[in-house]
């Protein structure tokens, strides 16, 4: 039952946060590179910035335990890459596709189905094997077992690095802004900084409560989605707290939308609907084999400095860049 | 602003991020210096990123006018550069 209420909780507010803030990471990279815009990579830096903080601060004082993912170098790069080529098809990132479900988008509806197929079928279906082999050929770990992180790299402890990082960083971004004089001219949305400062917040109530019932571990959505497959093909029993996440983001979103009355359901063309899911299905089959999405390792795994969840973002980046290139760029050239 | 009589109309309605804008975009590279350019769309993101994109690429963004709900209409004069 705590699961349901804190799941739902942390969800629709994350889900509320995502519509009013037009919070996609598949936009803030595309758009560095398309428009040369990078008002939602600042939000997603800010939100980086506040977790880490956050999580630092929880760590030292035993609120929670990080856990890092694994640092399984061959399934980060493949599978990170192939979400980011899909999640482009997609028309957004795994919380991007998911929170516009909530603002009436078919394409985002089928581009989740995609992505909860293409995870299932690599869970539990006929990609496991392949995606288990993968993994376990190309895993490195500490000496004494553990998953690598900048940290244990360094031989230093997770809190004071990880508030060195935070400290240098601030400065660092002051300084560059400073520099640079800019100044965000106002949208109907959310500024970049308070979308950021809120998102960082979300995965820092995310963490302890998913701790709480049983999950250690702050924000995902790609296992949440397959949560609910399971359960619709009654392989599972009860959604657990990530599931439960996943569908308060959807709650929330539409809340949001209703309120600024920006709901509509929308209907593209059956060549978006198909290519949304092909995307989708890239998005899952990638998310799963990397051991994580934009979510479970960008927004989640970099803040505890997992050394998979930094080269699984770098290569969603890339993936989404080298396809942003082939479909908007080249043609126009 | 109804008075103005686009040149050409394009409806991305129903089109996510990016298609609205990068439509935008390249049909306004096309098109010559002062004719107008009409955008229907449907996308909230999008309706609050064009503006700041057309002003990096020169183009003049004459009004954007919300329909009803997410359903806005905008109106551009091409800058005519290639």
């Amino acid at each position: 039952m705590e699961a349901v209420i804190t799941g739902l909780f942390v969800g629709i507010f994350f889900g509320f946060v995502l519509q009013r803030g037009r919070f996609c990471m598949n936009s803030a990279f595309r758009d560095v590179l398309l428009l040369k815009d990078n008002t939602l990579l600042k939000a997603v830096g800010i939100a980086l910035l506040v977790e880490l903080f956050g999580f630092a601060i929880m760590d030292m004082t035993g609120a929670i335990a990080i856990n890092p993912k694994p640092f399984w170098w061959g399934a980060n790069i493949l599978g990170s890459f192939v979400f980011g080529v899909g999640m482009v098809l997609a028309g957004g990132c795994a919380s991007g596709i998911t929170y516009r479900v909530g603002e009436g988008m078919i394409g985002a509806i089928t581009a989740v189905l995609g992505l909860s197929i293409g995870g299932y079928i690599t869970a539990a279906g006929f990609l496991k094997g392949f995606k288990s082999s993968l993994q376990e050929a190309t895993i490195i770990k500490t000496a004494d077992g553990a998953n690598l992180t900048l940290a244990n790299v360094l031989g230093m402890n997770y809190s004071t690095l990880a508030l060195i990082i935070f400290v240098v960083a601030v400065v660092a971004w002051i300084i560059v802004a400073r520099k640079n004089k800019e100044d965000y001219d106002g949208a109907a949305g959310w500024s970049w900084l308070s979308t950021g400062v809120l998102i960082g917040l979300a995965g820092i109530f995310a963490f302890p409560l998913s701790a709480a019932a049983g999950r250690n571990y702050p924000l995902g959505i790609t296992a949440g989605w397959i949560g609910v497959v399971k359960n619709i093909l009654g392989k599972a029993e009860g959604l657990d707290w990530l599931s439960w996440m996943v569908l308060g983001i959807m709650v929330g979103s539409f809340v949001a939308a209703m309120i600024a009355k920006e709901f509509k359901f929308r209907m593209p063309s059956v060549g978006d609907l198909l290519k949304t899911f092909g995307g989708g299905l890239l998005m899952g089959f990638g998310a799963v084999t990397s051991g994580g999405c934009n979510i479970g390792h960008l927004l989640s795994g970099v803040p505890q400095l997992s050394l998979g969840s930094i080269l699984a973002g770098i290569s969603i980046i890339l993936g989404s860049w080298a396809t942003s290139y082939l479909i908007f760029v080249r043609p126009n050239k | 602003m109804t008075e103005i009589t686009p040149t050409k109309t394009l409806d991305v309605c129903g089109k996510i991020c990016p298609y609205p804008d990068m439509n935008t975009m390249t049909t306004l590279k096309k098109m010559k210096k002062g004719e107008i350019l009409e955008v229907l769309l449907d996308y909230p993101l999008s309706v609050e990123r064009i503006p700041r994109n057309l002003k990096k690429q020169g183009h003049k963004l004459l009004a954007t006018e919300q329909i009803d709900g997410p359903n806005h209409r905008m109106l551009i004069e091409a800058h005519g550069l290639k």
